[in-house]
């Protein structure tokens, strides 16, 4: 019985380890910019989960196609808040622009593309699911909220575009993700 | 123990069965559906406090009873909003008595409050903000004076939900990642909402036991277990060593206003509001705009680029004179009667030019000068300021600029005869008709509104300095809520008694500071920094937004009505009324309807993307710049409806769907 428990425990975590590691195939190199999708307040939160992880990363909430060349990994952290773009002062096509100039700058340099939805359901819906798609389908990888996965939105994509996805239950617990799927500096 | 087991296996369902019976009798509808009830309603922002609402209800508590349960109860279950931090008001309805009142519990500014080196630019949303919190004092006092439940059985819900912890909703968790730069700020707030320095996510538990301490204390001594003794101290503390200003003195001395709401009509029914420095004037005074105006014949104004345009172009009227006239009456003179006179308002509409948005720049709004119309008909205090008499700002003001556009027919565009620049719709009222009987209402002969005006320290001399000052700084524009903060809730009883509260910590998680559990109110924000009038002065209510509604169709209560949404409050609360009276919807369909806001101070006409794209062209081709929203915006306010029908006796409620909350009938 005991020998039963003991070969689920290591089967199941044997599938987590490999799920994990198949899915974050691709390594992202160091620096990273860090950049908005619809300008919520993720991208701090996604500052400090770099930050934990030991990255070498910087934040822009607005970067340009400009801020793009000094760094090696592009990860982009979508979700609308009309509350950010308020505040930033610019309207849903304005952003929606600027993202898809950063995205295209990045591509022109080669450069890895990192998703990081943490916003879970509220950064869902139908202002967001414009940018998280963009995003998304543009990306080599990306690490999800369970709650904003619910519908699998992000593991179609995934799925349809052979990306590795790697789905989180809260937010701290995409540190060690976010470790392994970088170089080490 | 086969006995003790069939016992208890009995009792389980004997409850289970009992609390079927008992679900099936209630009526619960959220996101913008209407419940039903034929002895209660409770509308609030979230299904918990909308529970405690008619838990006290169905214990034969009264409209009171459960607004304050609820009140305390949305503090906990919607923390971003309210709670005992902040401060807020209520409208009251006595169906017993035939009477109203208007409790005012807004936030005060501490004795030393001139100590306190703010910087607007710096210093928001951090300690330097916090004002003296009125929640626990309004509430123990509504109770006391006009409800009939101990403080104990109404603080229940509210002790329950912050020690057990309750599931965080959609809306909370989406403001908490939101405003996740502010929790994080302070340590005893990063404690609750930043478990492992991330934001608690929507589903998790959200437990507040100090919270629940400090709720006990209240349940126990009453406004004393507050505002004297370990939590003051506690309060205080924090308070001060982060930078803000308060005393004990601040909190031992800290009083309720209690008058009679500010009174205003609309096509015949009654409108019962906020008095300053709360907005419910603003209400009135739009309302008596677009009296002038036969609304419902010109079209809805998600579908009538007219309608829009004549709302927005009274929107922008309204918060100007708002800016340019509300204040704590305590410290100066208010010309509310000038403000909600119909003449005054008459004035106002003929400003109006329909062809175009006059002037195109929004923050070139002119404020009206509602003095005359005061002059005219003061009643309101007891002993005005002699130097008042005297005052004669006409000149300065822009009705020279109104009399130069009286050429421009507002009516011109429609079509319609030149002389008949006011169509009066089928059942308006005739102007000034009713600015009478209301300023009677308002008048002196009540010994209860006599007795707290003569308590007003009315300081003359600063309010012709007020006066005089305003028109010269007016081109500086006011500090302006920007946030979509704040929370309302309207009650009814099986009695007829009706109660609309709104209260608010001023901003989303007002400063960020928790102290002995409570978030605490970041209202300084309120207070202009930039212009006299509502200037931060020592022991006095910064002016508000909030404008808590009842109205009454043949003196019984037909609608009670609020919302939250910070500067949008006032045009939500038009719309709301315009909704109800000239289109004839109900309390959900209100709910559901487009929301749109314009104001003085302001570069966009802000609307919900559910406008027609017909009506987007022709707002554009008017000279409006537009800033279009999601299809149901938080921005635009989180509206709790209740409607009466007297005939029937029926309740019907709506909890607004751009909000996680809920209607309960009984």
């Amino acid at each position: 019985m005991k020998f039963f428990r003991y070969l689920t425990l290591v089967i199941a975590l044997g599938t987590s380890v490999t799920m994990l590691f198949s899915q974050s195939k691709e390594k992202f190199e160091q620096p990273i910019l860090i950049t908005s999708a619809g300008q919520s307040a993720d991208v701090t939160l996604a500052a400090s989960l770099c930050k934990k992880a030991g990255l070498n990363a910087r934040a822009i909430n607005r970067a340009t196609a400009a801020d793009v060349k000094d760094a090696k990994t592009l990860m982009i952290v979508p979700g609308f808040s009309s509350k950010g773009l308020g505040a930033a002062g610019i309207s849903r096509e304005q952003e929606m622009d600027r993202v898809k100039e950063v995205i295209a700058a990045a591509v022109k340099q080669k450069m890895k593309i990192f998703v990081l939805h943490i916003g879970g359901k509220p950064r869902r819906g139908v202002q967001s699911d414009d940018f998280n798609k963009v995003c998304a389908e543009a990306s080599q990888a990306m690490i999800v909220v369970k709650a904003g996965n619910e519908d699998n939105f992000f593991s179609a994509i995934a799925a349809s575009k052979k990306i590795g996805i790697t789905v989180v239950e809260k937010i701290a617990e995409a540190i060690k993700p976010l470790e392994a799927a970088c170089t080490k500096n | 123990m086969k006995t003790y087991r069939i016992v208890y296996r009995l009792f389980v369902s004997i409850a289970l069965v009992t609390s079927l019976l008992v679900s099936q009798t209630v009526s619960v509808a959220s996101k913008g559906d209407v419940a039903v009830g034929k002895d209660g309603m409770a509308t609030t922002a979230h299904p918990l406090a909308s529970k405690a609402a008619m838990e006290m209800l169905q214990r034969g508590g009264n409209a009171v009873d459960a607004a304050v349960a609820a009140a305390f109860a949305i503090g906990v279950v919607e923390a971003d909003g309210s709670g005992l931090g902040g401060g807020g008001a209520m409208v009251v309805y006595l169906q017993k008595e035939q009477r109203s009142v208007f409790i005012n519990y807004y936030q005060q500014a501490s004795e030393k409050i001139n100590e306190v080196n703010y910087n607007p630019a710096t210093d928001n949303k951090s300690a330097k903000t916090i004002l003296v919190p009125g929640n626990a004092a309004g509430l123990t006092s509504a109770l006391e004076k006009y409800g009939t439940l101990p403080l104990a059985v109404v603080l229940a819900p509210a002790i329950k939900y912050a020690e057990e912890g309750f599931p965080l909703d959609e809306t909370l968790s989406s403001i908490i990642l939101d405003n996740n730069d502010l929790l994080a700020k302070y340590p005893s707030t990063a404690g609750i909402y930043l478990p492992e320095g991330f934001p608690i996510q929507q589903g998790e538990t959200l437990k507040q036991p100090e919270l629940a301490r400090t709720l006990r204390a209240i349940a126990q001594q009453g406004r004393k277990g507050f505002y004297e003794g370990p939590v003051a101290e506690e309060i205080v503390k924090v308070v001060t060593e982060n930078g803000g200003k308060m005393n004990m003195n601040d909190m031992k001395n800290y009083q309720v206003v209690i008058s009679e709401p500010v009174r205003g009509t609309y096509r015949g029914y009654e409108i019962l509001s906020a008095d300053a420095p709360l907005s419910g004037a603003s209400v009135i005074e739009a309302m008596n705009m677009l009296e002038n105006a036969d609304i419902k014949k010109m079209g809805h104004f998600s579908s009538s680029v007219n309608t829009t345009h004549l709302m927005a172009e009274t929107m922008r009227r309204v918060y100007a004179d708002r800016t340019s006239f509300i204040q704590d009456p305590r410290f100066a003179y208010i010309p509310t009667n000038g403000l909600i006179s119909k003449d005054f308002a008459a004035n106002r509409f003929n400003d109006i030019n329909m062809a175009t948005a006059d002037p195109t720049d929004y923050r070139k709004t002119k404020s009206g000068n509602p003095l005359p119309y005061d002059a005219k008909s003061r009643k309101r205090i007891s002993a005005p300021p002699q130097q008042q008499t005297t005052v004669d700002v006409r000149d300065d003001v822009d009705d020279e600029a109104s009399s130069s556009k009286k050429e421009s027919d507002p009516f011109d565009n429609w079509g319609k005869k030149k002389k008949s620049r006011i169509e009066p719709a089928p059942n308006a009222t005739p102007e000034g008709k009713d600015d009478s009987t209301s300023q009677k209402k308002n008048g002196k002969s009540d010994p209860e509104k006599k007795e707290i005006e003569s308590s007003y320290n009315m300081r003359a001399a600063d309010s012709l300095g007020h006066l005089l000052v305003l028109y010269a700084e007016l081109a500086e524009p006011p500090l302006m809520e920007s946030d979509g903060h704040t929370t309302h809730l309207s009650v009814a009883d099986k009695f007829g008694n009706v109660v609309s509260l709104t209260q608010t910590l001023g901003t989303f998680f007002g400063s960020g500071l928790t102290a002995a559990g409570v978030m605490m109110n970041g209202s300084l924000s309120n207070f202009s920094t930039t212009t006299s009038v509502n200037s931060i002065e020592p022991n006095k209510r910064p002016r508000s937004s909030i404008a808590p509604t009842i109205i009454l169709k043949d003196g019984k209560p037909f609608m009670s009505v609020g919302s939250p949404g910070a500067s949008r409050i006032v045009a939500t609360v038009i719309q709301l009324i315009v909704n109800a009276i000239d289109f004839g919807m109900d309390a959900g369909e209100n709910n559901r309807a487009p929301r749109f806001f314009c104001q003085k101070f302001e570069d966009y006409l802000h609307l919900e993307s559910r406008f027609t794209d017909d009506v987007k062209e022709g707002l554009k081709k008017k000279g409006h710049t537009l800033r279009e929203h999601a299809e149901f915006d938080l921005y635009f306010g989180g509206a709790q409806i209740i409607m009466i029908d007297q005939a029937t006796g029926t309740f019907y409620g709506s909890a607004d769907p751009r909000r996680g909350g809920a209607a309960i009938g009984d």
